[in-house]
């Protein structure tokens, strides 16, 4: 950007949020140019400017004036990991949400909370759980935005009994692309009212759910409701030990944790099934083997000398996880126990041997209730990567984690050693499942220029096949072009959202979809 | 029959093993990270509440990521790789030094991964000062450790002089078992007098053979090392373990937290030369001495206390082991406390490997005063959400940055330091 403009661009920044909200500086610029990938993988940019509006009228400030000087800009929560925030062109305008970190409100009765995009997933459940209540973390750690783990991919370990994220969405306060607010569901009608999600037309909520997300494309919500739950844990989250040892238990009469092994993933599945059918247990997940050892080594030496010996290998194969809960009360917890012991002996299951219970229940397994460890996923080789995330059934999820295991084979190396890489989990009681292959890779860009390059071109392959499953709607915008005709034409929908809301398209292009401005 | 393939393993060795005893990669940790956030909050099985879930004062203050242990892995690897210089931006400056370096971010990284941020800043610091200069703020400081081997610009005489009248033995001339390590503040401060004199009055109740060094002590150098003078500090410490050594102390005690992670941890990774002694923080003494009979905590002290961990003491008191426990001085000042008649502890939310720094440490105290003293009020708010009257601790640094902030609160809460309470219950 030419420096008059920057510095034209600046001085309205700055008289709009306060010059202590606007930064420029090249070392902090560098903070913010790269995401969880090495540079030279995915080649992001460095920024124009950061910008720390306070709240909804500051963003929407910060918004009109990109709009006046067509800047884009990108939509920062907790910028964990980034995978679509880093900035992919020049004299592009971060809003970071640091400033917007309140929880605005809890309201116990109706159980719901109002929360800002810098509050995260730790700190809702923190104040939740006081009150009786919890809600859904993401694996990935609850340090990230809650807000926006409502909005993008929303896999949440309890996502048995509460869905994916996006499903707990109520009211949101809204700044458009175009700088103007939109307030949703009941709080378009009530500024008291935020309970309510839908309106009486259409559910706005659609433009920014699904499985990733509008991605920063419409504009940035700077206040959300979302559904919190009862919750018949105690106020404080159980811990006990010294980082990186710490170990948490839940109260026995009402959390018990089994860990369950099959022979094959036909087999875990079809317990999965069962286990939903009979609406019991709180998680309900089944782990690639590799899991296990991520969250539970605390360092480099203990992960590689167990994976080694094959002690996840033998033991966590193809098991299911299952934590029931007494929601209501012990005597659910003694009910839920004695259907879940007859599904496992009906589908012929066997609980992993004690020892290797207690090695690891106590040390990781509330990671999935409240997640703290899922950044250890980079600890035994600096990164991982993911293929094929379909949202579909626990069934459909079989097949294609059979074929993403044949695939993590086939390129192994540079591919590390893992074993029975599928990740299937059970949302709304098995009404759908969703499904990942995880797999650990040396964090060097040769080796993730390699398999990103591979990804890709399998990336293509499926839509060549009219096949929809894999990780192309993380990429968002890019990958909407070229399967949005492939697949009943959804791009134009998109397209059309994206021209009607961003007119400049200056929102986080190219997402939500690629769109040329009309002038 | 198919042949059974090979295990896949990292090719760069140091994923199968952290390497801890080779020289230290800054390259290797900045490339590592991988955005998680882990350095700015708590670990989240920790969080309590929505107030206190953040872990980095530097962060919290001025939000932008460049201000974290993230952000400063993102200007290591620019500046190692060549995409910028430590003279392209003023700001990094502040980037750098406006962080106390309490290691919570270290801490907290190190519940994810092998890696050592903290260490990291320090390489930093260091490029910076030897590229740059030492900041114009820091320069007394430096030139005061190099004139008079302390911190506060005294003549090294006045060492001594809250130690008169106390006939304490110089283990010069005089046998000791145990050498009193008083430090810097301890010493040279007025305010803080009466702590140290109280150190050693609790040491000769308990009938410990200690000596001190008095106007021949030498700064640890701790400060020095903090802001990057590396020189300054090698100096000094070869000095101080050869002077140990000869003396032929079995034990090296000392009441400052700053002191005690210095020679206790820094000396061993930075200097060749061995230590043939113990080194133990003043609590730790305590503790024992209580525990074997020596001490009696008979009179009672009706105080409703909240213990503040500092950081030196703490999380950065131990040698880091990979996969092991991040272990600190952290039982023994409960344990005297709660030992003490009439004292009721009270715990902050954010305590032991995760609690919140004093603001006092790195070079802030000096450089950076409102800084300092927002981090320290934050403290201060935490510790009065206790429902405690006062914060006691054992660090001169941290009751000196504390102790400012408290004079400028409206609703003060006090502050002691743990020696004093210890002594009214003597």
């Amino acid at each position: 950007m030419d420096k008059e403009r920057h510095a034209i661009i600046l001085e309205a920044l700055q008289s709009a949020i306060g010059k202590e909200n606007v930064e420029d500086s090249l070392s902090v610029m560098m903070a913010y140019h790269r995401d969880w990938l090495p540079p030279g993988v995915l080649n992001p940019t460095l920024p124009e400017f950061v910008t720390l509006p306070d709240g909804t009228e500051q963003t929407q400030q910060v918004i009109k004036i990109c709009n006046r000087y067509n800047v884009p800009f990108i939509p920062l929560g907790s910028s964990q990991w980034s995978v679509t925030t880093a900035p992919n062109r020049p004299g592009t305008l971060i809003i970071d949400s640091k400033r917007m970190n309140d929880i605005v409100e809890i309201d116990e009765k109706n159980m719901y909370a109002v929360i800002e995009p810098y509050v995260t997933m730790a700190q809702v459940h923190a104040e939740a759980n006081k009150r009786g209540l919890y809600l859904g973390s993401p694996e990935a750690s609850a340090q990230a935005s809650a807000m926006a783990g409502h909005v993008f991919q929303g896999m949440w370990g309890v996502g048995h009994r509460l869905g994916v994220g996006h499903r707990n969405i109520l009211a949101m306060e809204w700044v458009l692309p175009n700088g103007e607010i939109l307030q949703t569901g009941s709080w378009s009608n009530s500024e008291k009212t935020r309970f309510f999600g839908e309106g009486p037309g259409t559910d706005l909520r659609g433009m920014l759910r699904g499985l990733a997300g509008a991605l920063g494309g419409i504009g940035m919500v700077t206040k959300m409701a979302i559904k919190l739950h009862p919750y018949p844990g105690p106020k404080e989250f159980p811990c006990e030990g010294m980082i990186p040892n710490h170990t948490s238990t839940l109260p026995p009469e009402r959390f018990q944790w089994y860990i369950i092994k099959y022979p094959t993933l036909e087999k875990a599945a079809h317990a999965m099934y069962e286990i939903s059918t009979a609406e019991i247990a709180g998680v309900l997940q089944k782990w690639p083997t590799v899991y296990y050892n991520w969250w539970w080594a605390n360092s480099n030496e203990e992960y590689w000398k167990t994976w080694k010996e094959g002690v996840w290998q033998k033991h966590v194969k193809y098991a299911v996880a299952v934590c029931l809960w007494g929601f209501t009360s012990e005597k659910q917890l003694d009910y839920e126990k004695g259907v879940l012991e007859d599904i496992i002996e009906e589908t012929k299951g066997k609980l992993i041997p004690q020892e290797i219970y207690d090695k690891w229940v106590p040390r990781t397994a509330n990671n999935w209730i409240r997640d703290t460890n899922g950044s250890r996923m980079m600890r035994p080789s600096g990164t991982f990567a993911a293929l094929r995330l379909p949202f579909d059934t626990i069934n459909s999820s079989i097949d294609v984690c059979r074929v993403g295991a044949d695939w993590v084979e086939k390129f192994s190396p540079p591919i590390l050693d893992c074993d029975a890489p599928d990740w299937i989990s059970s949302y709304d009681f098995g009404h759908f499942g969703a499904a990942e292959t995880d797999f650990p890779l040396e964090k060097n860009v040769e080796d993730l220029g390699d398999i990103m390059q591979k990804l890709m071109g399998m990336l293509k392959e499926d839509l060549s096949h009219g096949i929809e499953g894999g990780f192309g709607p993380f990429l968002g915008g890019a990958y909407h072009a070229m399967a949005g005709s492939i697949f009943y034409n959804y791009g134009k929908l998109l397209g059309g959202i994206k021209k009607a809301m961003d007119p400049n398209v200056i929102s986080n292009p190219p997402q939500n979809y690629p769109v040329e401005r009309e002038d | 029959m198919a042949k059974k393939k090979d295990m896949v393993l990292p090719k760069d060795p140091r994923y199968l093993k952290y390497p801890i005893d080779e020289p230290f990669d800054p390259r290797w940790t900045a490339w590592n990270c991988s955005r998680c956030s882990c350095c700015k909050w708590i670990d989240s099985w920790r969080v309590k509440s929505w107030k206190y879930a953040r872990i980095c004062p530097q962060h919290k203050r001025f939000m932008f990521d460049a201000f974290s242990a993230q952000g400063k892995c993102d200007l290591a690897l620019a500046v190692i790789d060549g995409k910028m210089k430590w003279t392209d931006d003023p700001k990094i400056k502040d980037i750098l030094f406006q962080c106390t370096m309490c290691g919570g971010c270290d801490a907290m990284d190190k519940g994810i991964r092998d890696a050592e941020v903290l260490k990291m800043m320090k390489w930093m610091r260091e490029q910076y000062i030897n590229e740059v200069g030492v900041l114009p703020d820091h320069q007394p400081l430096v030139d005061s450790v190099r004139n008079y081997d302390n911190v506060w610009i005294q003549p090294r005489t006045r060492r001594n002089s809250w130690a008169k009248g106390m006939e304490i033995r110089d283990p010069n001339k005089e046998k000791a078992e145990v050498l009193l390590f008083v430090g810097c503040t301890y010493g040279l401060s007025e305010e803080l007098k009466a702590t140290i004199k109280n150190v050693a009055t609790i040491l000769k109740k308990g009938k410990v053979n200690f000596g001190i060094l008095g106007s021949k002590e030498l700064c640890c150098g701790s400060p020095v090392e903090k802001i990057g003078v590396v020189s300054e500090f090698e100096r000094l410490a070869k000095s101080n373990i050869e002077c140990f050594n000869k003396l032929g102390v079995k034990t090296v005690v000392m009441p400052c937290a700053g002191c005690f992670g210095t020679i206790g941890q820094e000396y061993d990774e930075r200097i060749s030369v061995k230590k043939n002694f113990e080194v133990l923080h003043i609590t730790e003494l305590f503790e024992r001495l209580i525990d074997d009979g020596k001490l009696k905590l008979k009179k009672e002290v009706p105080l409703k206390l909240t213990w503040h961990d500092p950081c030196h003491q703490g999380r950065l008191g131990r040698p880091y082991v990979p996969g092991k426990e991040l272990e600190g001085v952290y039982e023994p000042p409960r344990n005297i406390l709660k030992a003490i008649p009439g004292v009721e502890l009270y715990e902050m939310e954010r305590i032991k490997e995760y609690s919140w720094c004093c603001g006092g440490g790195g070079g802030v105290f000096t450089a950076f005063k409102d800084f300092a003293q927002w981090t320290a009020l934050e403290r201060l708010e935490e510790a009065k959400d206790t429902g405690a009257q006062a914060i006691a601790t054992s660090c001169p640094w941290c009751e000196s940055n504390l102790g400012n902030a408290i004079k400028g609160m409206e609703e003060k809460i006090g502050i002691h330091s743990l020696t004093d309470v210890m002594m009214s219950a003597l």
